[in-house]
């Protein structure tokens, strides 16, 4: 019944050059392929062991701070559940590469090389995790549409100690092959290892995937930020009011806010999961670790993508070099937290991205125009 | 029988210190209007402060009847002044920021109280046993339910403490200005009450019975954990949780909601299953907060446009 | 005849307070059509009424004879129905190109995955969007602070950021919640050849809420008077103008002063 606004006509006369389609689209793709690739078969080997591990936890926590920012930053919500999606995505992924490693091959450990049967089979098990989580992120996204902010923070908190609580309740691992070969899908789903955590995983992840997730993370949400589509999650935060009067369907985007984020921090739990010297456990997973994330996201700058990344380098870097002091960690985390919202509210970036400071502006100018 | 009146006695023995929690999250959220935070660490505060309290008077057996009474007093003193030294540093800067920032900094001034206990040299990470200051006898049994003194001391002081508050609340001229306060900072402080001061009173008054709280709570379960462990903020939270059940914002609501979560909580526990507690508590509140944005006994709010 | 916008006894209370009261009115296709009352007559209260913030108790609302009462404020959006906030609510911490940006929205047609793949069609509509952009802040002569933050430009500027916001919504029917509020004279003269020019080339019609009464008589061919929350006159500016009632409820009753 609205009057045809004319948007479409206009963009079929805009539409783009092949170059402008491979550097705004193709390129930026490729290198999500390429980076990870170097970190595999660059960085990794030649820094060693130990700094391999470190990026391992710092590509997570990345995917973690980024998926956050869509809820927390963007959207203007406030999420203190995100352990919560990040364990569902974990034991979802662990149930498919463990009990599917069974069922295939009569082991749970991994099979095939780089880019082998086994880490396949990895690749499925974090596509289940990410879709499992979303739909738990749908869940918790629809009774929190009702709600003003801090009731939403307590459901988002509430759901992911009733993920923990439940997780603490599942019964031992199946180890036997017959037996597990003998037992339904559906009880296998509550075999789990209860409160000790989802041991005997097999250990896929690597470097690859680790920034093979972080790139497509950090494309996702950054190409979100700069279209018409990221503009609706910021306008929801900005002024949930003037969005509706707007035309902006303010719960719609809520949800999907929320679908997507848990999606992420479902990738992160299924990395999580299969990452050495790690054990997927109920412990591991309550909100202290959503509110580390949380830490991230304030400090990175609610709604600044790179500031997110750097915070969430930043926040696993330090502890590992303070490690001598590291029961003063948690206090400078809480010291930082309180000064940071008392002197600059918004995050070190804010909304801004890193090359849209002052500084690096001058850098990227040529780039961005 | 037997059980369903043992249970009874739990859940309201339980339900009182969610109650008294509960109070100081509500009358911060009815002030403020955000989740204080931090209010469950005053709660562990006050446990450990009556444990170190007690163990500098070296009241660590055969404690003299004095003992209860001045350590729960000397606790909720102490807390109630760090409950109004947070204020001060911590929130007051933030006054007129967005609600989310003020969030932010409780769960900061959380983690700070509770990382900063875990320090060697304030309580240690070591789990602790609390001396018994309160005697812990069964006064009688009736059909089979022993009564236990230190339930019957916990609901009684719990009580007593609620009594009062809702005597300072409803019948004081304090009370009067806590009430405009909550109901509209601005048009109350035009009227020449002054804003920081019944803040203040607010965060000192909560802090305490959070610290009557954490002292009952030693009292009743003697072993005390180590000051970050979960097991602290998620006693606190569900407090929180009964404080948003009752109606956020409301003296009585917070009673009623602390009640009732005690009671959910404990028959859940008894008939069902004891793991998932927790559980019952959070789909308690996800129900409620469906069927009743508001809470319980709270009013339904429109945002001006 | 009916007009693009028909009200007709819309009433609403809060609590106790009857804040509008058998509320009617019709907007002509292309009118200029002035709402005006004493403070906290319910003028407000009717633009919420009108972009579904609140539902009313009682009462109809249809534009272009489709009904929408029941609808969300942001399906009456897209239905054609702008507005613009008394209290400035600009989406403050984006650029003002974002701000208007953001209204566009609904009217695009890409999918979430199309933009985040960045395929062809979706950067052909980002380009669409924001040339659409810019030619509305050029109209409104924001287009050299496009890039600026809404929070920090000038009153006067902010009050025409949420007119173009309100426009790039392609809207049939635009309510102005005092959009000269706050603004200086000179501000005031642009402000009026400005909605003048914006109805004619977006073919709109105009609801005006405005306590400037030079403003309203000048610029208004049809005025509806509010007070207490009921219509007390309705009719050219003429006729309000010398209507008893309004010069009354402007002027305050002398029989309440005597009996206060
Ligand atoms: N959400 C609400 N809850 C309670 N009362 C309200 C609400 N919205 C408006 N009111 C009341 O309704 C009455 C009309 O308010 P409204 O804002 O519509 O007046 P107005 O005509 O726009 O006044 P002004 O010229 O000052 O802008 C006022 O008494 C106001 O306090
Ligand atoms: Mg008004």
């Amino acid at each position: 019944m609205a009057r045809e606004s004319g948007l479409k006509a206009r963009a079929a006369a805009l539409a783009p050059e092949p170059m402008t389609v491979l550097k705004q689209s193709v390129l930026p793709l490729v290198a999500a392929f390429v980076i990870p690739l170097i970190f595999h078969f660059g960085i990794g080997p030649s820094v060693g062991a130990y700094p391999s591990k470190v990026l391992l936890d710092i590509g997570i926590n990345v995917v973690l701070a980024v998926s956050l920012n869509l809820v927390n930053g963007f959207t203007g919500q406030f999420s203190i559940g995100h352990a919560g999606f990040m364990a569902v995505g974990g034991y979802t992924a662990g149930l498919v590469t463990y009990y599917g490693g069974y069922r295939i091959w009569g082991d749970s450990l991994p099979h095939g090389g780089f880019l082998g049967a086994g880490e396949m089979l990895f690749l499925v098990a974090t596509i289940a995790a990410a879709l499992s989580a979303a739909a738990f992120g749908y869940l918790v996204g629809l009774p929190s549409l009702r709600l003003r902010g801090d009731y939403l923070a307590l459901v988002t908190l509430g759901f992911g100690e009733i993920v923990r609580v439940m997780i603490q309740q599942t019964s031992d691992i199946a180890t036997d092959a017959t037996e597990i070969a003998a037992t339904s899908w559906p009880s296998l789903l509550w075999k789990v290892g209860g409160a000790l955590g989802f041991t005997g995983l097999p250990f896929y992840t690597s470097l690859f995937w680790v920034w093979l997730w972080v790139s497509l993370t950090v494309l996702v949400a950054s190409r979100l930020k700069t279209s018409t589509h990221g503009r609706a999650f910021l306008s929801i935060r900005e002024d949930e009011i003037a969005a509706e009067a707007m035309g902006i369907p303010t719960t719609t985007i809520k949800v999907r806010a929320f679908v997507m984020s848990a999606a992420f921090a479902g990738v992160a739990g299924s990395l999580f999961a299969h990452e050495v010297g790690t054990t997927l456990n109920p412990g591991e997973l309550g909100f202290q670790k959503s509110f580390e994330v949380v830490i991230m996201v304030v400090l990175g700058g609610m709604g600044s993508v790179s500031g997110c990344v750097l915070a969430a380098i930043v926040v696993t870097v330090l502890p590992e070099l303070l490690r001598s002091v590291d029961e003063y960690r948690m206090v400078a985390y809480a010291l930082t937290l309180i000064l940071m919202m008392i002197l600059r509210p918004q995050g070190l970036f804010g909304l801004r991205e890193i090359w849209e400071i002052w500084p690096f502006k001058a850098l990227f100018r040529s780039e961005a125009k | 029988m037997t059980k369903l009146l043992q249970t009874l006695m739990d859940g309201v023995s339980v339900g009182s210190l969610y109650a008294l929690i509960a109070l100081g999250y509500t009358m911060v959220y009815g002030i403020l209007k955000f989740i204080n935070f931090a209010h469950s660490d005053i709660f562990m505060l006050g446990a450990w402060v009556s444990f170190t309290l007690a163990t500098l008077m070296g009241w660590t057996s055969d404690a003299p009847w004095i003992a209860g009474p001045a350590v729960i007093c000397g606790s909720m003193l102490i807390c109630g002044t760090i409950g109004f030294v947070i204020e001060r540093l911590a929130y007051r800067p933030l006054r007129a920021a967005p609600r989310i920032n003020v969030l932010i900094t409780a769960i900061g001034v959380s983690l700070f109280l509770e990382n900063v206990g875990q320090l060697e040299y304030v309580f240690g990470t070591r789990p602790q046993r609390m001396p018994s200051l309160l005697p812990d006898t069964v006064l009688a049994s009736v059909a089979g339910v022993s009564i236990r003194l230190v339930d019957v001391l916990v609901i009684g002081i719990a009580f007593s403490l609620m009594g009062a508050l809702e005597y300072l609340v409803f019948s004081t001229k304090l009370g009067r200005a806590m009430r405009a306060v909550s109901h509209d900072l601005k048009t109350a402080s035009l009227m020449g009450i002054d804003v920081d001061r019944v803040i203040s009173i607010t965060f000192i008054i909560g802090s305490s019975l959070a610290a009557a709280a954490g002292f009952l709570t030693a009292a009743k379960y003697p072993s005390i954990n180590q000051p970050a462990h979960s097991n602290w903020i998620l006693f606190g939270l569900k407090a929180f949780v009964a404080a948003v059940v009752g109606g956020i914002g409301n003296v009585r609501g917070a009673m009623a909601g602390g009640l009732m979560i005690g009671l959910v909580e404990m028959f859940g526990a008894a008939f069902f299953s004891p793991n998932l507690r927790d559980v019952y508590v959070f789909t308690l509140l996800i129900v409620v907060l469906l069927i009743k944005p508001d809470g319980l006994l709270g009013r339904a709010t429109v945002e001006k446009v | 005849m009916t007009g693009i916008l028909e009200v007709q006894g819309v009433s609403i209370a809060f609590g106790g307070l009857k804040a509008v009261q058998d509320f009617r009115l019709s907007l002509r296709e292309g009118g200029l059509q002035g709402l005006i009352g004493p403070n906290g007559a319910g003028k407000t209260t009717v633009f919420n009424l009108l972009t579904g913030v609140y539902r009313p108790d009682s009462g109809t609302v249809s534009l272009g004879g489709h009904n929408l009462i029941g609808l969300k404020p942001h399906q009456i959006a897209r239905a054609g129905m702008a507005r613009t906030f008394q209290n400035i609510r600009l989406f403050a911490d984006l650029t003002v190109l974002d701000n208007i940006r953001i209204a566009s929205h609904a009217r695009t047609w890409t999918s979430t995955l199309a933009s985040v793949l960045r395929t062809p069609g979706a950067i052909a509509a980002e380009s669409a969007i924001t040339e659409h952009a810019m030619e509305l802040l050029d109209v409104l002569g924001l287009a050299d602070r496009a890039q600026e933050t809404a929070r920090n430009l000038p009153y006067g500027d902010q009050r025409r950021l949420e007119i173009a916001r309100a426009l790039a919504l392609d809207p049939e029917v635009l309510l102005l919640d005092e959009p000269a509020a706050g603004m200086n004279p000179q501000e005031k003269i642009a402000l009026r050849g400005l909605i003048r020019t914006v109805r004619e080339r977006f073919s709109l019609s105009v609801l005006l809420i405005e306590h400037d009464m030079g403003l309203v008589m000048d610029l208004c061919e049809q005025i509806t008077v509010l007070d207490h929350g009921t219509v007390i006159a309705d009719g050219s500016p003429e006729s309000v103008q010398g209507n008893p009632r309004v010069i009354e409820a402007y002027l305050g009753a002398p029989s309440a002063e005597v009996s206060a």
